[in-house]
């Protein structure tokens, strides 16, 4: 059991943790999610001492390891971290970056540890790696062996700080389903990331992290469909909703594109639809912008996993005006084609009246 | 590649050879000729003079519009004339007439600038003037009865090739020994013959040490360390060729004059130029024949080999320790003890290596009787230990900090994340500069002839003394330096790969474990 009392880490510029109060219990697997800056990091290196809080109290069972007199070393060997930089020992090579550490810090036998190291590399599959470099393997390879070497010391709690935000698109998962199979084996996991699905799929608890402290833990059922608090429905709804904004003739066209990109690819969006949706972006805005005098456009894109749908709706302002009467006979076909519905309507009053409401074609 | 570099060098080195063998003579034959040179003649052109003499103010008296040069040794002055640097250059008679008889390219002007007397240096304290009485009483014996005369005429006017000093090394001290310093590079007064020190001023000091009931020891060094050696009493006294001047009078006491003689002018004898020119491979074959086989010179080749390498590997040895150990301690210092560090190493590193070496032989240790070795020792343990602490901050800081906190994280004590994790990453970094340093540091070495120890160019300098030939003595030291530095190279080589954890072998790195593959 961790037991964390007004934990609180200033750095001379910036105060990342005001006031920070949790109980994590043995065997809990929390997600620790959150806006970029809000100390989620922090948070996990003030539990291992990386960073000494400021103040405030961290209680491991029934040793306070804020406490000066408190042998840090000992505590660290029964909590691993598995870095978003990997950090192996490039001088030696996976299995001694494996052995080494039950060898120097637990007198484990030269055969003990690597009888253990090559079973830990075959659960992570990187036995035949054993004899090589770490310069030598894929971004997914070094942080599956990370993590081989932080179970190698028998820890009780493992942080994960970001384990797969180093790593290209292609091998996130590798590493997310050794880290998914360690969610079931009754270890204490904390996981600081940014792969919501992952967050969700895997941990009991949630801890989003917002304005100094941990703003709303619950389970993920809550905090992901229903969270209780503003700024939590706020983020939480941002994962769900890509919503850009243009003011003015003049806007970022190539960079809201790359945003889409990015959404879409997030959300695991079929590549098709994820094709349909950017054409249907791209020959909206080019008919509704040029016909307005003082354009203000905003497009919200919302995709549904469960139904593999994909809905635009766009807001714009000026007098009532069905953009889609204006299309040539090129666009109209485009749009025909990508999209299986597309409504027009004007709400009276609004701040941008127009609307039109465009559901991209499945398959 | 190092054996592409080792081919330039050796072209490179028999260019610098040839080149002034090849071009000597041709420049030589561009210069009219000149029959009765004078002493005026001389007036307005560049003069050479050796470096702590007094020849400068004696040559501005005679000539007061001549451009004064300054040079270390005649061996120098000898190829500056030769090769038409200078015009000329002022020695004491007897030791001129020994450079012209081995050097017929050169003249001897037939006026005196000056006439001088020598005179043995003591330290202004009470033994200094104790001594100094002592030393008076004895010569102005040696000149009554004609002692004093036997000798010069056996050193310098009719010399005699077997002449022998008595064997001071073994006298019987009843009144202690004495310790003279002296330069060991100016025949016919003190110079080696056979490796042994001889010369009219050894002779002198070994007769009155026999006849006063004292040892003598003898401390050659540079000619310009002398003064200091003999002020701050690391010597008892010297003689080395030292004129009595006004000047030096305030600085130290001086004997009545045991020699006196005239100072003359060496010219270049333009109808002798291209006398005795040999072909290239030859000469050369001549100078290593002087330089190295004659009166089994290289003897001394090999004592300075032995003394340049024992000074530097004791330095490596100890001045890696010292940064290994001052970095440890001031890894996690606080500000004061880095203060200080930084302050000692900022004065270690801003001094000139010789006046380091000075300040710890004449000041720090000027009260101990520690040898010049020694000090030296010291002196480039110190230098070479704060390039170590350099390079270990420069390698460390060179590991990734995620290193650190990685092992850290998985209970590493502070110490055992340094010599576990960071040092065998950081030693790839260290090793190819530390290589340089060691090079640099055997080059370094070459200064403590100013501090009284033979090393090899000290060695070199005092051979170039005797066969005055500045060039060949040079190249030779030179490619003895190149030797060492390979050698020494090479070892830092072998040991770093000994350490290269990246070159281990599958077996190594299993070693004792059952694998079941």
């Amino acid at each position: 059991m961790i037991r964390i009392e007004h934990l609180r880490k200033e750095y001379s510029n910036i105060t990342p943790l005001k006031d920070v109060n949790a109980t994590i219990n043995d065997g809990d697997v929390i997600s620790v999610i959150g806006p970029s800056g809000t100390g989620k990091s922090t948070l996990l290196r003030c539990i291992n001492q990386l960073e000494t809080p400021t103040s405030g109290r961290v209680w491991i069972d029934d040793v306070e390891i804020t406490d000066p007199k408190c042998d840090i070393n000992e505590v660290r060997k029964k909590m691993g971290m598995v870095f978003q930089s990997f950090n192996l020992f490039g001088h030696l090579t996976v299995i001694e970056n494996v052995m080494l550490p039950p060898m120097d810090l637990l007198g484990a036998s030269k055969q003990e540890a690597y009888d253990k190291g090559m079973h830990l590399l075959r659960a992570v599959g990187l036995a035949k790696k054993a004899l090589n470099y770490p310069d030598e393997l894929s971004g997914g390879q070094k942080q599956r062996i990370a993590i081989a070497r932080t179970l190698a010391m028998d820890p009780e709690v493992i942080l994960f700080d970001e384990p797969t935000s180093a790593l290209d698109p292609t091998m996130v998962g590798e590493v997310q389903t050794v880290i998914r199979e360690l969610a079931t084996t009754g270890k204490t996991l904390m996981i600081v990331t940014h792969e919501m699905a992952f967050a969700r799929a895997i941990c009991n608890r949630v801890f989003y992290m917002d304005e100094g402290g941990i703003y709303e833990d619950g389970a993920p059922e809550q905090v992901f469909d229903n969270p209780l608090r503003e700024n939590t429905k706020r983020f939480v709804r941002r994962l769900k909703v890509l919503e850009l904004s243009i003011q003015g003739r003049d806007f970022d066209f190539l960079d809201m594109m790359g945003q889409l990109e990015r959404y879409c690819m997030r959300s695991e969006i079929p590549p098709t639809q994820s094709y349909r949706i950017r054409l249907a972006f791209e020959e909206l805005t080019l008919l509704i912008v040029p016909k307005l005098a003082n354009p203000k456009l905003t497009v919200a894109v919302e995709w549904s996993g469960t139904l593999q749908q994909a809905a635009l709706t766009f807001r714009y302002n000026g007098s009532a005006s069905n953009a889609i009467s204006h299309a040539d006979e090129i666009v109209a076909n485009i749009l025909q084609g990508g999209t299986s519905r597309i409504d027009y309507s004007y709400v009276e009053g609004a701040d941008l009246p127009n609307q039109i409401a465009v559901t991209i074609r499945q398959g | 590649m190092s054996r592409q570099l080792k081919i330039v060098c050796l072209v490179l080195i028999i260019f610098a050879m040839a080149v002034p063998a090849v071009l000597s003579p041709c420049t030589h034959a561009l210069a009219e000729p000149e029959d009765d040179a004078t002493l005026q003649m001389l007036d307005g052109k560049r003069i050479g003079v050796q470096t702590g003499t007094t020849f400068d103010a004696i040559t501005k008296a005679s000539l007061p519009n001549a451009t004064i040069e300054y040079y270390n040794s005649y061996a120098d002055l000898v190829e500056a004339l030769t090769s038409s640097k200078i015009d000329g250059f002022p020695a004491d008679e007897p030791v001129l007439q020994m450079i012209a008889a081995e050097n017929p390219k050169i003249k001897i002007l037939d006026d005196r600038l000056e006439e001088f007397d020598f005179g043995v240096i003591f330290p202004k304290t009470d033994e200094g003037s104790k001594l100094k009485r002592e030393f008076d009483d004895w010569i102005s014996k040696a000149k009554a009865s004609g002692d004093l005369e036997k000798m010069r005429n056996e050193w310098i006017t009719n010399p005699d090739e077997q002449k022998t000093i008595p064997d001071y090394k073994s006298f019987p001290a009843p009144k202690g020994t004495l310790t003279m310093a002296t330069e060991g590079a100016y025949p016919p007064m003190n110079y080696y013959r056979d490796n042994q020190l001889v010369g009219l001023e050894v002779d002198l000091a070994a007769s009155f040490c026999q006849d006063t009931g004292y040892g003598l020891e003898l401390v050659p060094m540079n000619f310009d360390a002398i003064l200091p050696a003999v002020q701050t009493g690391k010597a008892d006294f010297a003689m080395a060729g030292i004129t009595i001047t006004e000047e030096r009078k305030e600085g130290v006491l001086f004997s009545e004059p045991y020699y006196t003689g005239g100072t003359v002018v060496a010219i270049l004898d333009r109808s002798k130029v291209g006398v005795g020119a040999t072909s290239f491979f030859d000469g050369i074959a001549e100078s290593f024949a002087k330089t190295f086989i004659r009166e089994n010179r290289w003897h001394m080749f090999m004592e300075g080999v032995g003394v340049t390498l024992a000074i530097t590997l004791l330095s490596i040895v100890l001045g890696t320790l010292l940064g290994f150990i001052v970095f440890l301690l001031c890894r996690n210092g606080g500000r004061i003890s880095n203060g200080i560090r930084s302050a000692c190493m900022w004065l270690i590193q801003g001094m000139p290596g010789v006046v380091l070496l000075m300040i710890l032989y004449y000041i720090v240790f000027g009260s101990f009787s520690i040898g010049g070795v020694a000090v030296s020792v010291v002196g480039f343990t110190l230098t070479f230990g704060t390039t170590v602490f350099g390079l270990l901050k420069m390698g460390v800081g060179a590991v990734d900090v995620g290193q650190r906190e990685a092992a850290y994280a998985l209970g590493y004590s502070t110490r055992k994340t340094f010599f576990k994790i960071i040092l065998p990453q950081a030693m790839p970094h260290i090793v190819a500069p530390y290589k340089g340093e060691v090079v640099n540091l055997i080059k370094a070495t070459s200064i403590v002839g100013y501090i009284a120890v033979q090393d090899l160019t000290k060695m070199g300098d005092i051979v170039r003394s005797r066969t005055y030939e500045a060039f060949f003595p040079l190249i030779a030291i030179t490619i003895i330096y190149f030797a060492l530095e390979g050698l020494l190279g090479l070892l830092v080589s072998r040991i770093a790969i000994t350490f290269d954890p990246k070159r281990r072998t599958k077996d190594e790195i299993l070693k004792g474990v059952v694998t079941d593959d």
